[in-house]
């Protein structure tokens, strides 16, 4: 019994991690058809902006909203910078790949450089420890469980219900027809590039409540992002959500049962596994679009 | 499949230098191979610190990895981010080869670049019928796989311990410890040569002007009779076995393996090297592999700063070069013989 709520806890405990991160990967390669190498560092600054604003006596209720709209900031800074200059390049996958992850190492250590190596931890959302069919779980995961599929359900509600959610998924559907019709391409493209920073931010907020805080925190979350898109098909929303929780689910499942060192392995196995039977993702429909 | 290139157009038209119609006849080609590696093995009489001659050791070494990468991804239009596995394979390959099987360093040396050339064989059968980011994906993810398994055999591969003492090469009786590093250095001029040498017959073969012909119009170059998936593992295997070599030999070098080769920060360097040089051209990434070597070394005392700078330098370069230091070269020379010829 234990067993299984072990697995149970950490799958949607992970899960929920992954889906925040996974969900800005997508929305960016839907709406700008570039793939974010950037996206871990995102998360590693949302939690040090929030762990700065904590320490210059901010509570964490203001510290933390504040942290995100800065990360939103951010996300628009880097596609102004590093993605949209490049936009009509015939190589621009590949460039766009290079600038981003170059972007990430200067913000990497530009963040090793104001805030040094030392270890930090901000505070947990709610404080204290709960037994759950017999096992101990902090209040703190558990608010992350409850608070994720909300903040994916306002941004389902976002793209689905609101006429610049609309405008987005025109974009991303066909950016050519959006322009005809009047909007500002350039501006959604941004949007989404905040989107995703405020989102991955978020996650690193949540992440730095539990565990201690480095410049490189971002870069596994970023690679099981990775998986997490291609195993739930990268040019969806709702993909990668459900994909999220599958592998956060198999990991819990995995180093229950194998140990931690076999589950990237067995991780990257299933990724690869996937791509050989189905190179769009096993919830993909063969269309390019938000959905 | 996603197609992100064409329906972004209208937005700015590609900036760039057009390549030029033919290609350099293989004579000049020669002479300047031949007088660029004579400079090269000259170097050795100007810098007599063993220090400078680390660095051209290790220029030569990421050359070799840049310009092979070169050509799977400038030639072979294939997004394969697994290129520094095939480096970290040859690595442990030699290690493991020379420290526990005790085999000849040379002959291990040589083996390692068949081990990686298979292991690219392996890793080119699940991307064989995907595109752009997908392949991106998998070769990343190929490239995480390689590392988790050497870390998980720690009893075997030392886990993040990595392995110490290994093997060096030897030349009969020489000593190669006292030397000043002048046998590593031509040991390295020699792979680099050899490798730059088969890069370059290789493209400019038939098969290298089919596997570009795949990456300009795929479409087009099947209905031609081309096999993608023939060409597409030939590329990569072809890519391989030089970078095998040089992942042995930096072993061989090193004396000593680690996981660390498996890190992005190396793969960041190697790819803003093909890129900054210029995709496929071949020298263009042995030229950037110089300049971000000795770049990275002249800014050793920076600390964090150096990785900064450097990260910056490769945006400006990207955003203003497109084509990359090969394409700066070209524009420029194109500036200079164009003056010659008109005179004022």
């Amino acid at each position: 019994m234990s067993a299984l709520a072990e697995i149970l806890f950490g799958g949607l405990f992970q899960g929920s991690l992954y889906a925040m991160m996974a969900v800005g990967l997508a929305l960016v390669w839907t709406t700008i058809g570039v793939f974010n190498f950037s996206h871990g560092v995102f998360m590693m600054l949302g939690a040090y902006v929030a762990w700065q604003l904590v320490e210059l006596g901010l509570p964490a209720a203001v510290a933390f909203p504040v942290a995100v709209v800065v990360m939103a900031g951010v996300g628009w800074i880097l596609q102004a910078s590093v993605v949209r200059p490049l936009i009509g390049r015939p190589n621009i996958v590949l460039v766009v790949v290079i600038t981003t992850l170059a972007a990430g190492s200067l913000i990497e250590n530009g963040a090793l450089t104001i805030w040094g190596p030392r270890s930090k931890q901000i505070p947990a959302l709610i404080d204290g420890n709960a037994t759950i069919g017999g096992v101990g779980v902090s209040l703190h995961q558990i608010a992350i469980i409850v608070i994720t599929p909300l903040i994916l359900a306002a941004l389902w509600m976002f793209l689905n219900r609101t006429r610049l959610g609309l405008a987005l998924r025109a974009v991303a559907q066909n950016e050519d027809a959006s322009h005809l019709v009047g909007l500002n391409v350039t501006a959604l493209y941004g949007l989404a590039f905040a989107i995703a920073a405020s989102l991955a931010g978020l996650a690193g907020i949540f992440m730095g409540g539990y565990r201690f805080m480095s410049p490189v925190m971002g870069s596994d979350p970023l690679l099981k992002a990775l998986i997490v898109v291609v195993f739930g098909g990268i040019s969806s929303i709702s993909g990668p959500i459900f994909a999220a929780y599958l592998i956060g689910f198999f990991e819990a499942a995995c180093s229950y049962y194998f140990g931690l060192y076999w589950t990237p392995a067995l991780l990257f196995g299933v990724l690869i596994l996937t791509l050989m039977v189905r190179p769009e993702g096993i919830f993909a429909s063969r269309s390019r679009g938000l959905a | 499949m996603t197609d992100t290139t064409s329906t972004m157009a209208p937005i700015r038209t590609a900036a760039g230098t057009p390549i030029a119609p033919g290609r350099t006849p293989w004579k000049h080609e020669a002479v300047g191979f031949v007088l660029g590696f004579a400079l090269l093995a000259l170097l050795p009489l100007v810098f007599g610190d063993t220090y400078a001659r680390h660095i051209l050791i290790m220029a030569f070494i990421y050359a070799i990895v840049a310009s092979n990468w070169d050509l799977s991804l400038g030639y072979g239009g294939v997004f394969n981010f697994g290129h520094l596995a095939l480096f970290g394979i040859g690595v442990y390959a030699y290690s493991l080869l020379t420290k526990l099987a005790g085999l000849d360093p040379w002959i291990a040396l040589f083996a390692s670049g068949i081990i990686a050339t298979l292991a690219a064989i392996l890793v080119t059968i699940p991307i064989l019928r995907l595109k752009g980011i997908y392949i991106i994906l998998v070769t990343f993810g190929f490239a995480q796989l390689v590392m988790q398994v050497i870390l998980s055999q720690s009893d075997i591969t030392g886990g993040t311990q990595g392995i110490v003492r290994i093997p060096g090469l030897y030349w009969f009786d020489h000593n190669m410890v006292r030397d000043g590093k002048s046998a590593y250095f031509y040991i390295a001029l020699a792979l680099l040569v050899a490798s730059t040498l088969f890069l370059r017959v290789f493209v400019r073969s038939r098969a290298g002007a089919s596997i570009v012909a795949l990456r300009d119009n795929e479409e087009y170059a099947i209905s031609r009779g081309i096999s993608i998936v023939r060409q597409r593992m030939l590329t990569l295997a072809a890519s391989a076995f030089f970078t095998g070599i040089a992942g042995a030999f930096y072993a061989a070098y090193q004396r000593n393996a680690s996981i660390d080769v498996f890190g992005m920060s190396l793969a960041t360097i190697i790819l803003s090297m093909v890129l900054l040089g210029g995709t496929s051209t071949i020298y263009g990434a042995i030229i950037a592999s110089f300049v971000l070597t000795v770049f990275a070394e002249w800014m050793a005392d920076f600390g964090a700063w150096r990785p900064m700078i450097t990260a910056v330098l490769i945006i400006g370069v990207m955003l203003a070069y497109p084509s990359g230091l090969a394409g700066m070269i070209k524009a420029a020379w194109g500036a200079v013989a164009g003056r010659i010829k008109r005179p004022a």
